[in-house]
């Protein structure tokens, strides 16, 4: 759309879509990002502004100078707010991200006309001292940024909450793990306006893949995909805590114990929890028995979500059962090493830490109709007949949408 | 005058029956209209005396404990002998448990109207199952290898079973988190104070600790008011083992949690003091043992002045001090107490006006 829009713009004529250099793009449209963000309120100054940037006819030099100025100006008046106001790390992706966000804020003209000056940018003065000098910057405030981070963190100067998530540590892995979501699994979500946007809800998911990577795909989705961006609270099965490096990532990324004294206050917090009732039967799973719910618990999340009012939304994973191939379990050296299994792949143990590594699949994430459980009251949960009944249904339902899904999937690695 | 109230402090010449025993009389000088009368018991004096302690020299486990308490009409006694022991041993176990066995047992011949009791958050356990946060009715797991944990869930036991045969008697248990503090020696000072502080590797497990000062004060309070039960005692925070160590300014030396397991095992087999290398069971540097603290809050109406973060600052600060000792550093850390300091009376004053009689703050001076 934007593209066969014609630009009065010289620069932006000349621009040579092959010559897009992100970095350039970066430095260059960087001063329109922040003008943006800046005055994103007022959008009816931005439209004047910017409308006389694209139809005068500006020389490169002027537009730079003006550029440049504005920026200035824009530091020093976030340094007469705030002194300590250092800008954020810089990353292309970010940048791009930050655009993302915001256009959708601006009249559709005011975004056209952002875009506009975005293109024109694009042109070929990567000679220029000042792009450079525009890029020094930029990395002098990245390493700085993060020199920081490491001295603060080395003098305990960081925060958790009561469970121990450290949000610090999420936006360290989140690029890799949204790298997993994203461009390994390219995982495709549907029904994700059936998670609220606040307030307590219970995911319920269908459990696989020898190692809980699903659990962090399903945060990673919420992460990415719902408009909140809402933090997921999974609840692990007591055999990660015994793990080394497993327990550390998972508690400072948030999870918490699978434990109903910890489901229940988590819901009362109004947290989105998330429970994988079949635990370590579904992880443990073999290759052929893929996409067979196992035993859904004994009904501990059910009396979690009656106890506390909470919604519970099935949600399924298909393509996480093939990232690891568990052609047969080891039940002896499980014995000896304490694992409550210790599966057989074509990879692991024979090939070492080599066979951690999982198989990229395609992954479809399907939430579904929530099931309302406020209308029963918290006593319901001693009623036994009434949580078994209602842990089948929820099972039924998982499955359900497990079949639906792989009755369309055609590939397990393209979908 | 009224009627004399008798308060009874075990183990006064150990640091937390000094302490106990000294702020209570310091209590009874400021109100004298209260007429408290405090007096000490252990085998031997106090090193340091304790001016207007009424003191007598006798053993715990002597059986004329009751004529004793019987004779001087004793209102309240607090239990505070203690035996560490990192291996469980039969000297420690004979007078920590059959000791406090004895003493309640006296105290419940004798008519005593109070016991108080000091225990640990060790007492439920490093379990990998455990919930997020304890509250006091979880069952005692607590660990059978380690000495003084041992010793304390026999306590507790026994407690539960003695609090059902004389339910007359107000019986209190405060079980304290991590006691941190410049002066204290307990198991998580010594783990911050040795000088290579072992750690497992790819373990962080959340962590509550609590002030010194705080314990003594929590134990007088309960002594002064008669809250029976069992009280689960933090600071405000929960912090991961590692920022711990960063505020106290400690470098963790990580090490794999096989070979650590094993190693101890080897030095207990062979009779090497594994007390010096981990003064804190390994277990419970492997998993959270975090104690809900709702029942402090709103049932005994008690909150620690220090934060957790404050305390550790302090802690950390005192260590400098000690070590180098040049103006400079005293200097910032001076600075940094004083903040604290300032804040932490702030905050008491926001906080309801039933809960002052804070002379934590005037130590603060010297």
């Amino acid at each position: 759309m934007i593209d066969q829009n014609t630009s009065t713009d010289p620069s932006a004529e000349g621009a040579d879509q092959s010559q897009v250099n992100s970095q350039e793009l970066v430095v260059r449209s960087k001063e329109a990002a922040q003008a943006a963000e800046a005055s994103a309120p007022n959008e009816d100054e931005l439209d004047s502004e910017l409308e006389p940037a694209s139809s005068e006819e500006l020389s490169d030099e002027e537009m730079r100078q003006r550029l440049a100025e504005e920026l200035d100006s824009l530091i020093e008046r976030m340094h007469a707010i705030n002194p300590d106001y250092a800008p954020p790390a810089y990353s292309p992706q970010r940048l791009v991200d930050l655009l993302d966000r915001n256009l959708g804020r601006f009249s559709p003209k005011t975004a056209l006309a952002v875009l506009e000056r975005l293109r024109s940018s694009i042109s070929d003065d990567l000679f220029d001292p000042d792009t450079w000098k525009g890029i020094w910057y930029m990395l002098n405030y990245t390493i700085e940024y993060q020199a920081d981070i490491v001295k603060r963190r080395l003098n305990g100067e960081y925060d958790t909450d009561e469970w121990g998530f450290d949000p610090e540590f999420l936006q360290i892995t989140e690029p890799f793990l949204t790298f997993m979501y994203k461009t390994y699994w390219r995982t495709e979500t549907t029904g994700m306006e059936n998670v609220p946007e606040e307030g307590r809800a219970l995911l319920v998911c269908n459990h696989s893949g020898q190692l809980p990577w699903d659990g962090a795909m399903l945060g990673t989705a919420i992460y990415n995909e719902h408009p909140t961006q809402r933090m997921v609270r999974n609840l692990y099965a007591t055999w990660f805590t015994t793990l080394p490096f497993v327990s550390e990532t998972l508690v400072k990324l948030g999870q918490v114990l699978a434990d109903e004294d910890n489901g229940v206050r988590l819901l009362e917090q109004d947290q989105l929890v998330s429970v994988f009732p079949e635990g370590i039967k579904g992880v443990g799973k073999l290759f052929r028995e893929r996409y067979k719910l196992a035993r859904f618990g004994r009904g501990g999340f059910v009396q979690m979500a009656l106890k506390t009012g909470a919604p519970m939304i099935p949600v399924s994973i298909v393509g996480a059962e093939e990232t690891y191939i568990s052609l047969a379990k080891a039940p002896l050296i499980s014995k000896l090493i304490g694992f409550p299994f210790f599966p057989i792949t074509p990879a692991w143990p024979w090939l070492g830490p080599l066979g951690f590594i999982p198989l990229p699949t395609k992954w479809f994430i399907d939430f579904g109709e929530p099931i309302p459980t406020d209308s029963y009251g918290p006593e319901a949960a001693n009623n036994l007949v009434l949580v078994s009944q209602l842990t089948d249904q929820v099972r039924n339902l998982v499955q359900n949408m497990i079949y639906a899904r792989l009755a369309q999937r055609k590939s397990v690695f393209f979908g | 005058m009224s009627e004399e109230k008798v308060i009874l402090v075990t183990g006064v010449a150990d640091y937390w029956g000094a302490q106990v025993a000294s702020r209570l009389i310091a209590q009874a000088d400021a109100q004298p209209d209260l007429g408290l009368h405090i007096m000490g018991l252990d085998i031997e004096a106090p090193k340091d005396e304790i001016k207007g302690l009424d003191f007598i020299p006798a053993d715990i486990r002597n059986p004329l404990l009751v004529n004793l308490l019987e004779s001087e009409a004793v209102d309240t006694v607090c239990h505070l002998v203690f035996m560490e022991s990192v291996r469980p041993n039969e000297s420690a176990f004979d007078m920590n448990v059959m000791g406090t066995m004895k003493v309640l047992g006296a105290c419940a011949e004798a008519g005593v109207r109070k016991v108080v009791l000091k225990s640990s958050l060790a007492v439920y356990g490093a379990q990998a199952a455990n919930p997020a946060f304890l509250t006091e009715d979880h069952p005692l797991q607590g660990s059978r290898s380690y000495g003084n944990t041992r010793d304390l869930v026999e306590i507790e036991a026994f407690c539960n079973g003695f609090r059902r045969q004389v339910p007359e008697m107000i019986l209190t248990i405060l079980r304290f988190a991590n006691i941190i503090g410049p002066k204290a020696n307990t198991p998580m000072t010594r783990f911050l104070k040795q000088p290579m502080a072992p750690v497992l590797m790819g373990f962080d497990p959340l962590m509550q600790v609590i002030h010194e000062k705080d314990v003594v004060e929590a134990l007088c309070y309960t002594i002064l008011n008669d809250m029976p039960g069992v009280y689960n005692m933090a600071a405000e925070g929960i912090l991961p083992l590692r920022k711990l160590m960063a505020l106290a300014a400690k470098m963790p030396i990580p090490v794999f949690h096989l070979f650590a397991y094993w190693s101890i095992g080897f030095m207990s087999t062979t009779g090497l003091n594994n007390g010096q290398v981990v003064p804190v069971e390994l277990d419970y540097l492997r998993y959270p043992v975090i104690a809900d603290l709702a029942k402090m809050h709103d049932e005994l109406g008690f909150t620690p002045h220090y934060t957790a973060e404050e305390a550790l600052r302090e802690f950390a600060g005192e260590q400098r001090v000690k070590r180098y000792m040049p103006e400079s550093a005293a200097m910032t850390y001076d600075e940094e107490r004083l903040r604290d300091t300032i804040e932490r009376r702030r905050r008491a004053r926001t906080l309801s006006p039933t809960e002052q009689v804070s002379l934590g703050e005037e130590e603060n001076h010297d």
